[in-house]
């Protein structure tokens, strides 16, 4: 029989398909794992292909069904998942794309992924990155960059990368990654998928390797938005193993998805929207999204966030100074990459560090060392914590008029591996879009609007939500994706049917 | 604000990474693009202005003094370059020490 | 180095010191920011996890307990308590700390602007002279002077390094060093004192206080020889009458009170000698050799260091309002300033009294126990019995009173045979003894031993009449004016009576037969 296409299936097809006893969890992981063994030597999403957790999990979700004790399935049961390579997994290794880890063994479970796997799901294997999460191609990862399923000549974005690719190609139906300035919306948006970044605390960062901890938040990705609200719920809530994390009554965000946008006030960023080095095809596409939104009802208006500007600033002030301090454990002694021969320690410090990070890793910790250093504290870190200040104000305001806003994802679509490669810079003004929502702790998802009208490659809408307004957003981007209906499969993963 | 390579090499020594010559030259120049972007922030009059380290206000999160289960030796010890006698193993220290040194 | 030195010293040379004292909190059940218990030795890296081996994905969650001990100990040494604060990373890279960044806390710990008062008394006193070199409170046997406390902060512990190839376990001449992670992560407060501390005497006054003070919150064991209370010293010298501050120096490794103060004293007379020979202090930190009796410098401090200090993003702000605070201070337990004033003032005890006793939590509960049960009145009676008796059994035996056989209801029964006249202070001698070897109550041994004293006139009123009737020549000296025979009497009396009579009672009765 050809392999099942699970890229036809949302999560909850599957999840259903196995409660009815029409599909197997086996069967859904084997199809997961036919689709890798097709795909990943071109796409290479995967670090670690995880056959043997899979096919436990499997045998656990079968049981249950077999056994036909009418006990209730869990609401990720037979589901094949995929984790990001910096959540700790017993199991795996989990190295950030690094040398630095590249054969660190987990020995405790990231919550997110516990509760995923707690919830039925299939654990397939773990997913390709920048480097630390440093960057939004996935150019950075030690391992190899991860290719766009759109097209293999170009970027998946980043950094979760390879977490955006597995679900563009059917190789896992739900993904988790994690989202510091845009690594999760990003490259949903240039992969065309779904990708949610939930509201700061609203998801436990314990297990998550860490990259700016004020800033680090995870979030599922999915071919649908549906999907992605499924995912939410399992992963959400407090956890006493993470400080920041916030205690909020349970939701089930899939629940509330058909409520439509009647009335609902959308506002489009429109000083953003205007920022150079945004390109036409994603413009007039995000004009388009309002037309559209206009269409079902809701109330478009335009809104200002006049300090976004500054987003930028602040964030390579911020997420490289918490980088600098928490990369610092990388230090050869506990664990991870140690330099042979180091005559004392400060050899094997600095040795065991320049030889494990790659070079983005080395200009963030740099970066962040000197923000940080004796006499630069206020000018740098105390400036950016005060922008952070009038940005998250920028947007209390636009939320008294608004109830979500709406920006492209990306500046451009998807572009060329090596384009931007050579200049830091100009890669990291792939997220200006993205990275003010984090600085303000905001919930935002992005949604495929279509093709580019140029480059023929997905475009992604972010719609961005005040805090733990993740229901009403996802509300709205559910209406929005019903009305483009745009179809998630890429020409590569078309050819093999 | 510029950065001379010889504060690369202090930044450097500080963030414990060993670079050669040609490295510090090319970072000094990244890191002063990057500088030269983002001091714009500078510009910003934000001298009455709270700062921001969440952006979700929470306070007083804390732990019960309570026990819980930590980890096996052989785990803690699972990823240890060099271990012995249940210890992790570690080369002569010289130059900068610890705290208060 | 003799007293006498550092007294010539002193006399032109005015020190100027501050204590930074680290102590854990081992009365904690777990770690700072993890659940690992908090433990003394042990198997290394059998008390780790994820959180205090730093390992990737960890983070910390603060213990709350260890939060109100650390303002539990800011309210008994008069500090102000923040109303909001919180942690900072301090970074540095060592092998002993497994982040590579200690969580600490910086502008904003959680108590500030205290102070302690402290008693020299003793030799110490002869430390002390005034600006112009005037031995002050000459002849005084005791002084008070109140040290401030610039902070308390609350922080982590680090692990231990054994270093292997040098000399018994220390750091020159290792080859390599083994890491555990057990202590790692240990609630610790850190204390920072003015530098308001002027002799060495002070300086180990301040420590003990303080040692006492933490021992009666029960947040530590406070124990230095295995580390669990930490005392460095920040010293510098200046002629008497200046203004401006010299140089300072920091002493590490001072394992004990002794250890302090002739650590910071041998600071002091060598900073003197080096600047009185032309030379400089050198900022620096420099390592007490008690065996060598002698500092040496661990590190020069040009390295700076520059700790890059930033708020702890993996937890959240601290606000304290009244109502926690209050809720805390409920806490207190009677501190010993407070015990010594109940004991001088409730119970009529004289100062030095109620000051070695509140001097020693074992011997101040003992005390009170022994009171409860003998009466207040008899307080002071049962102090001199301590103070005397107890003291000098337990300072030849070389053991805490909590190790004695000899138990409060002994002490006290012991000062009610005496005052109830049942037995001579001279016998109450001997049964303390007995008491102490055997563990046997005073009641039991005065019966064993027949020890009871006889005061019973009639019996007594037999035995002088024999005396007296076998003496018929002396009788009569006596009654012609040898009144000196008084003695004899007495002595034949006791004789027959084995020394078990009443002086009193026997004295009455001869003068009376003898008048006849
Ligand atoms: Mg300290
Ligand atoms: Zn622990």
């Amino acid at each position: 029989m050809s392999a099942l296409d699970l890229s036809a299936l949302t999560a909850g097809d599957i999840r259903d398909a196995i409660a009815a006893g029409d599909l197997t969890a086996r069967e859904a992981a084997e199809a997961a794992f036919a689709r890798i063994d097709a795909l990943d030597g071109d796409v290479h999403a995967f670090n670690q292909v995880t056959r043997d957790l899979a096919f436990r999990a499997a045998e656990r979700v079968d049981a249950t069904v077999s056994s036909g004790s009418g006990e209730k399935l869990p609401p990720l049961a037979g589901v094949p998942v995929a984790f990001k390579d910096n959540m700790n997994l017993v199991g795996t290794r989990t190295t950030c794309s690094s040398r630095m880890l590249e054969s660190y063994e987990s020995v405790y479970d990231c919550t997110a992924v516990a509760r995923t796997i707690a919830a039925g799901a299939i654990p397939v294997g773990k997913l390709n990155m920048d480097e630390f999460a440093f960057g939004s191609s996935t150019e950075n990862s030690a391992f190899g960059p991860t290719r766009n399923p759109w097209d293999l000549d170009r970027v998946p974005g980043g950094s979760s990368g390879g977490s955006a690719a597995a679900v563009s190609a059917g190789m896992a139906a739900i993904t988790l990654g994690s989202d510091t300035g845009g690594s999760i919306r990003q490259p949903g948006a240039l992969c065309g998928v779904v990708a949610l970044k939930p509201t700061y605390g609203r998801v436990s960062r314990y297990g998550c390797v860490a990259f700016a901890s004020s800033l680090d938040q995870i979030g599922p990705f999915g071919k649908s938005v549906g999907d992605c609200a499924l995912a939410l719920s399992v992963i959400c809530g407090k956890d006493s193993m993470d400080a920041t994390s916030v205690e909020r009554p349970f939701e089930e965000f899939s629940a509330s998805l058909d409520g439509g946008v009647e009335g609902l006030r959308v506002g489009i960023v429109s000083d953003m929207l205007a920022m150079d080095g945004v390109a036409a095809e994603v413009r007039s596409a995000t004009l388009e999204a309002a037309d559209v939104l206009a269409g079902l009802g809701a109330e478009v208006g335009d809104v200002r966030l006049p300090s976004a500007e500054h987003g930028l600033s602040a964030y390579y002030i911020i997420g490289p100074a918490e980088a600098s301090s928490n990369l610092a454990r990388f230090d050869g002694i506990r664990y991870g990459h140690r330099a042979a021969d180091a005559t004392d320690v400060l050899d094997l410090y600095m040795r065991s560090r320049a030889e494990g990070f790659g070079p983005e890793s080395i200009r963030r910790i740099m970066l962040g060392t000197y923000a940080l250093s004796a006499g630069y504290y206020d000018a740098y870190y105390g400036q950016a914590q005060k922008a952070r200040t009038v940005i998250s104000a920028d947007f209390e305001r636009a939320f008294l008029e608004f109830d979500v806003l709406l920006t492209p994802t990306s500046p451009t679509t998807a572009f060329r591996i090596g384009e931007k490669s050579a200049d830091p810079l100009a890669m990291y003004l792939s997220d200006i879009f993205t990275i003010p929502v984090n600085l303000a702790g905001n919930c935002a998802v992005s949604v495929p609007a279509g093709l580019g009208r140029d480059t023929g490659l997905p475009v992604g809408m972010q719609f961005i939500g005040t805090h733990f307004a993740e229901a009403l957003v996802l509300r709205a981007a559910a209406a929005f994706e019903k009305a483009v209906s745009f179809d998630t499969t890429p020409p590569s993963v078309r050819a093999l049917s | 604000m510029a950065l001379s390579e010889s504060e690369v090499r202090h930044v450097a020594l500080l963030a414990r990474l060993a670079l050669s010559d040609d490295e510090v030259a090319t970072l000094a120049g990244e890191l002063n693009s990057i500088l030269g972007h983002i001091d714009a922030i500078q510009r910003l009059d934000l001298d009455d202005v709270e700062p921001t380290a969440h952006a979700v206000p929470v306070v007083n999160e804390v732990r019960e003094d309570v026990v819980r289960a930590g980890l096996p030796r052989e785990l803690a010890l699972l990823n240890a370059p060099e271990a012995q006698d249940g210890a992790f193993v570690i080369p002569q220290i010289v130059g900068p020490g610890g705290e208060g040194s | 180095m003799s007293t006498d030195r550092l007294l010539q010293v002193l006399e032109r040379w005015e020190p100027v010191i501050g204590l930074e004292i680290h102590t854990e909190l081992t009365s904690a059940n777990t770690k700072m920011f993890c659940g690992c218990p908090v433990a003394f030795g042990g198997e290394a890296n059998t008390r780790v996890c994820p959180v205090c081996l730093g390992l990737p994905g960890a983070l910390p969650v603060p213990n709350g307990r260890a939060i109100e001990l650390t303002v539990l100990a800011g309210l008994a040494t008069c500090c102000e308590i923040a109303r909001r604060s919180q942690f900072h990373r301090k970074q540095y890279f060592y092998p002993d700390m497994p982040k590579d960044y200690q969580i600490s806390q910086y502008d904003l710990p959680f108590c500030e602007r205290g102070s302690l008062a402290v008693e020299i008394a003793g030799d110490g006193v002869r430390q002390r002279f005034d600006r112009t070199g005037v031995r002050t409170e000459a002849g005084e046997t005791s002084y008070a002077t109140t040290i401030g406390i610039t902070r308390i902060h609350l922080e982590e512990d680090t692990g231990k390094m054994v270093h292997v190839g040098g000399s018994e376990g220390r750091l020159s001449g290792a080859t390599k060093s083994l890491v555990d992670f057990n202590r790692a992560g240990t609630p610790l407060i850190e204390l920072v004192s003015e530098p308001d501390i002027r002799t060495p005497a002070e300086a180990r006054a301040f420590a003990q206080k303080l040692r006492l003070i933490w021992l009666t919150l029960g947040i530590s064991d406070c124990n230095m020889e295995e580390g669990s209370m930490r005392v460095d010293a920040n010293v510098s010298v200046r002629r008497r009458g200046d203004a401006e501050l010299g140089v300072k120096a920091e002493i590490k490794n001072m394992n004990s009170f002794k250890a302090l103060h002739d650590g910071v004293a041998h600071e002091i007379v060598r900073q003197v000698e080096l600047l009185e020979s032309g030379g400089r202090v050198m900022q620096e930190t420099r390592h007490w050799d008690a065996g060598a009796k002698r500092t040496s410098a661990l590190r020069s401090k040009e390295e700076a260091h520059d700790y890059r200090y930033f708020p702890e993003p993996d937890m959240v702000p601290f606000v304290f309002d009244d109502a926690l605070i209050e809720r805390i201070r409920a806490e207190l337990p009677e501190l010993p300033d407070a015990k010594k004033a109940r004991f001088v003032e409730a119970w009529g005890l004289p100062a030095y009294d109620a000051s070695v006793l509140t001097g020693d939590i074992e011997l101040a509960e003992f005390f009170e126990a022994a009171v409860t049960i003998a009466g207040q009145e008899r307080a002071k009676a049962v102090s001199n019995v301590m103070l005397n008796d107890l003291s000098a059994h337990l300072n030849a035996n070389a053991i805490a009173v909590t190790e004695s056989r000899i138990v409060p209801a002994m002490i006290a029964e012991l000062v009610s045979l005496v005052e109830e006249g049942t037995i001579s202070s001279k016998q109450a001698k001997d049964v303390f003894a007995e008491m102490a070897e055997s563990g046997d109550a005073p009641g039991a041994i005065v019966e064993l031993r027949g020890l009871r004293q006889v005061s019973d006139s009639s019996q007594i009123e037999t035995v002088v009449a024999s005396v007296l009737d076998a003496n018929t020549d002396k009788v009569a000296a006596y009654r012609a004016g040898k009144t000196g025979l008084m003695g004899f009497f007495v002595g034949q009396v006791m004789r027959e009576m084995q020394g078990q009579a009443n002086p009193q009672v026997v004295n009455e009765v001869l003068e009376r037969r003898l008048a006849q």
